[in-house]
């Protein structure tokens, strides 16, 4: 080590205000910190980390006067990045900083034993010391980043988050599970608070997305897997088997009618409102529009699956199935045959976005509520109801009419006359927090239903001013933008408010409801007959998503929801870098905050990939083939599949995949020929930190 | 309010309610609250400022303002006007002064008593009063002329009650009002 070499430590340590120097005893610690083996200087400010704090220290290292840099202050994990830079700016590798949090592991924590606060103190930054000098300098890493994008789930929030990408001229992958993008705000009627037309808004955008030249999209497909970091993701998609020939297939619809009755399951389009055909186009104006086949749905029409042999008339013409037979571009023929597991591809991509929604509680968990009348509802199904792509065309009728309502409809399509006697609702009830807001469901509170719930409201006492509206409500939530402008003029077109939550519904024998509440506001418990109950239930996480964030490395919360990485910062961060969430996958929310999530979370891939390569740290795993005996203990234990044994010169030998490795230490600490060094806390460094706080003075190790 | 036999607050029918709003009733009991004066009647987020001062609900009167107006809303227009509530109201107007709505409950107190009066749905008390003052100028009328007299007073105090024209003025103003319609009180 030359004299230039040899370790000159600056201890610089900070007030923190009152925060640090209301516990410790900061001139008693910078005195005994001049004292220690090597430090050449120890100084104190009031706020090391503003600007003249920094300026201290930057002076010290530009005069020469220190090559080490000790700080004794608050948490690393907000402030080393600060202190590092300020070395690296006057000129020091930045690796040669070390730093002792005597905030939260003294200050904070002994604040009524001044004394004791102040001895632990000066262990800490005696250990700091001792590690500095040993420190070793380092360098920076780049990676180079795969700059496309994979945005998962084509609601609102994902359709935003690929066009802003898009539009910033990076390639998208927009993959979405069923036939269509859309989401849950394609069943919407019309949106708070502006009551605009959902799909007024929505499908243009659904189009333009679609059509843009930077985005690929990937309808009725799922990930099933997902390896590699950030900038160099691999992806598997899996694109589900649609059984129609997308390339032929126009949309036409001359298939749907003709799939028999039989055939006909709830279509999840209109909530279960009404059926569709085993083949059927998600909707209207679905985009792509494009049919599918459900095969579990499909009776087999003509005796044949695909591949198979048409069977013959008696004068040897094959059989078609209706679908088939009436398709006028082939795309459903069955003459060749298709892989029930569809297709398998594979998508690198540098960032992922996570945009996969919601989907809400069904009624039949809530017994109370009489989950068996056709006329007790969700309030997702109110919105097909009142929609005028809805089950009825928006003509409102009570529910459990919707079979009369469909059959007069066939018969008028038919030209044959028909009167239509489908009962009109009178009075209709909300019931809210229905699953929210309970332990026995969710605890949360679904933040958007007490909005909806006064939508709806308001939309059918417009246009039925005779209808009784009740709403039931623990307490309204109305906290947005206009929300609250909103609930009053809902309350001055004379909507019954019930103050408390019902708790009993009763199908009568005529189909109507016998529905039992308490007002608090009475205080007296009410009842009341309605033709419909609209239940709120809550927005819950979908099925698949804990699988989901399995495949995808990334956490999800308690209620299930996918987890953030910090609440408050990193609202549309993960702990896993390189992936970013928004919408209503990370909790419930309306569409104004959804959006606004997807285009923070678009905006935060942007400013990833942009620079085309990435700054890692130095502070990785690295091994000394020379020691390693190849026992293989470290390969099981890295939790992130960064280390395989590699043959080197006949023999087995650990080999660590720098781009994967994130310097958690578990290798290190479990390697027994000692063969494994963690950069930037290396065997002697943490030894000597170890040892100096058992010997309470700074030792040689 | 009628009490259950275990006291236990019986149950509000809401649809029995809006039935006969519909039905038996030309109008709703909040629409003709509205246009009797207390216009912003639906603007009421029943917060309950207007009931934390109101010096009826500390007194133990059954609807006060905050649930007079509840009540108005979902239309229970006959227990209400079986409640003596309305003509204890002191016009204090602190509920004018507090409301965050500007609902002015005390115009839906004055509103309500224009209604009971409408449906003769008034205390006697309210009756000898509107005799008072139409006989004698004085809604509160003091007794004890003799009294009066003993300590050398005139038995009639010097206001309207002893100014005979003053009172035929009064008499034709009042004989010009609802009240005369009404027939509410004897009126020659
Ligand atoms: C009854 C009701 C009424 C509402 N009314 C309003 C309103 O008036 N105004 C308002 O602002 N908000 C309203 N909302 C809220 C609104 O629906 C949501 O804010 C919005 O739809 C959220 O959009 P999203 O893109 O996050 O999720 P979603 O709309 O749920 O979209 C998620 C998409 O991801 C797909 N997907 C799911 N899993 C996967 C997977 N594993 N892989 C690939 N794709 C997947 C889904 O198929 C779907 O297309 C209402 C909600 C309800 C329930
Ligand atoms: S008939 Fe053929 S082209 Fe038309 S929607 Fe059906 S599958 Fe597509
Ligand atoms: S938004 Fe309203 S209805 Fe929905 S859970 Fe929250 S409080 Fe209940
Ligand atoms: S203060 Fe106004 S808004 Fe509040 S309860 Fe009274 S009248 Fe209603
Ligand atoms: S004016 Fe009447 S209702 Fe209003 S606070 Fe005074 S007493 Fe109560």
């Amino acid at each position: 080590m030359t004299a230039e070499d040899k370790p000159r430590i600056g201890v610089y340590i900070c007030h923190c205000g009152e925060n640090i120097a209301g516990a410790v005893d900061v001139e008693e610690v910078r005195k005994f910190a001049e004292k220690l083996p090597d430090v050449v200087v120890a100084r104190d400010y009031l706020f090391m980390c503003s600007d003249p704090g920094q300026e201290i220290i930057k002076e010290d290292i530009r005069k020469g006067l220190v090559n080490r840099v000790v700080v004794a202050a608050c948490t690393p994990r907000t402030h080393e990045p600060i202190f590092r830079k300020a070395c690296e700016d006057a000129g020091l590798n930045k690796y040669y900083f070390e730093m002792a949090n005597i905030r939260d592991q003294c200050s904070w924590a002994h604040w009524h034993e001044k004394e004791k606060a102040t001895e632990k103190a000066k262990l800490l930054v005696a250990a700091a010391v001792a590690k500095a000098r040993l420190l070793e300098p380092l360098e920076d890493r780049y990676v180079e980043l795969n700059k496309d994008v994979m945005v998962l789930g084509g609601g609102i929030a994902g359709i935003f988050a690929a066009l802003d990408l898009a539009n910033a001229g990076f390639k998208v992958y927009l993959v979405e599970k069923s036939p269509s993008i859309g989401g849950n705000m394609a069943k919407l009627d019309k949106t708070f608070p502006t009551n605009d037309c959902s799909a007024c808004i929505l499908t243009p955008l659904m189009v333009e997305v679609a059509n843009h030249p930077n985005v690929e999209l990937i309808t009725y497909a799922e990930v099933e897997s997902v390896d590699g970091t950030v900038g160099n993701f691999k992806v598997k998609v899996r694109k589900k088997q649609t059984y129609v020939d997308w390339d032929k297939c126009t949309g036409c619809g001359a298939c749907l009618n003709v799939c028999p009755p039989k055939a006909r399951v709830p279509d999840e389009y209109n909530e279960g409102l009404s059926t569709r055909g085993a083949i059927y186009i998600a909707f209207p104006q679905a985009v792509p529009k494009k049919a599918v086949i459900d095969p579990d749905a499909c009776i087999r029409c003509g005796g044949r699956w695909f591949g198979e042999e048409p069977r013959k008339t008696k004068d040897g013409k094959p059989i078609l199935a209706p679908c088939e037979k009436v398709c006028p571009t082939g795309a459903c023929s069955r003459d060749e045959p298709r892989d029930p597991n569809g297709e398998l591809i594979e998508l690198n991509v540098g960032s992922i976005i996570v945009a996969t929604g919601y989907r809400v509680m069904d009624k039949k968990h809530f017994k109370e509520y009489a989950p068996d009348s056709p006329n007790v509802i969700t309030a997702l199904q109110m919105e097909r109801l009142i929609s005028a792509t809805g089950p009825t065309e928006g003509k409102l009728i009570v529910p459990s009419d919707i079979p009369k309502y469909l059959e007069w409809k066939k018969k008028i399509e038919k030209g044959k006359e028909a009167e239509l006697e489908a009962r009109k609702p009178h009075v209709i009830t909300f019931v809210s927090c229905v699953g929210s807001r309970d332990e026995r469901y969710h605890t949360y509170c679904s933040k958007v239903c007490c909005m909806y719930m006064l939508k709806q409201a308001m939309l059918l006492k417009e246009k039925y001013p005779d209808l009784e509206i009740y709403i039931s409500f623990i307490d309204v939530r109305t906290p947005g933008k206009d929300f609250d402008e909103y609930y009053m003029r809902c309350r001055k077109l004379g909507i019954k408010i019930i103050k408390g939550k019902i708790g009993g519904v009763q199908r009568l024998p005529d189909e109507r409801l016998l529905v039992k509440g308490y007002d608090a506001e009475l205080g007296r418990p009410v009842e009341l007959i309605s033709d419909i109950v609209v239940l709120a239930t809550a927005m819950e996480p979908n099925m698949d998503l804990k699988e989901l964030a399995r495949k995808l490395g990334i956490s999800v919360g308690a209620e299930g929801f996918l987890k953030e990485r910090h609440t408050k910062l990193y609202p549309v961060d993960t702990m896993t870098e390189g992936i970013f969430i928004c919408g209503c996958a990370q909790g419930p929310k309306d569409i104004p905050d959804s959006v606004a999530q997807a285009k923070a979370a678009a905006a935060s891939a942007m400013s990833l990939l942009a620079p085309g390569k990435m700054k890692v740290e130095p502070l990785i795993s690295e091994v000394d083939q020379e020691k390693c005996i190849g026992c293989g203990i470290c390969e099981n234990l890295c939790p992130y599949g960064a280390i395989t044994l590699v043959e080197v010169n006949g023999s087995r030998k650990s080999k660590i995949n720098e781009t994967l490795c994130k310097g958690c230490g578990v290798c290190a600490a479990a390697c027994p020929s000692k063969a494994i060094t963690l950069h930037g806390f290396t065997y002697e460094q943490v030894l000597a930190q170890i040892r100096t706080i058992a010997a309470k003075k700074v030792v040689e190790v | 309010m009628e009490l259950a036999e275990e006291g236990v607050p019986p149950v509000i029918n809401l649809t029995e309610l809006a039935e006969k709003e519909k039905e038996e009733f030309e109008e709703k009991v909040s629409e003709l609250i509205i246009e009797f004066g207390a216009e912003n009647l639906m603007a009421c987020m029943q917060c309950g400022a207007c009931a934390s001062i109101c010096p009826l609900a500390r007194t133990g009167f059954e609807w006060y303002n905050k649930k007079l107006i509840k009540a108005i809303l979902v239309g229970m227009r006959e227990e209400l006007l079986d409640d003596m509530t309305p003509w204890a109201c002191v016009a204090c107007n602190r509920c004018t002064e507090i409301c965050p709505r500007n609902v002015t409950p005390f115009e839906v107190m004055l509103a309500m008593r224009r209604l009971m009066v409408e449906d003769f749905a008034l205390p006697t008390l309210t009756i000898e009063g509107l005799r008072s003052l139409y006989e004698h100028g004085h809604a509160v009328y003091m007794t004890g002329r003799e009294a009066r007299k003993k300590v050398g007073l005139p038995e009639k105090p010097p206001t309207t009650d002893s100014d005979e024209k003053a009172l035929q003025e009064l008499k034709t103003i009042l004989k010009n009002t609802k009240l005369a319609e009404l027939g509410l009180i004897p009126m020659e």
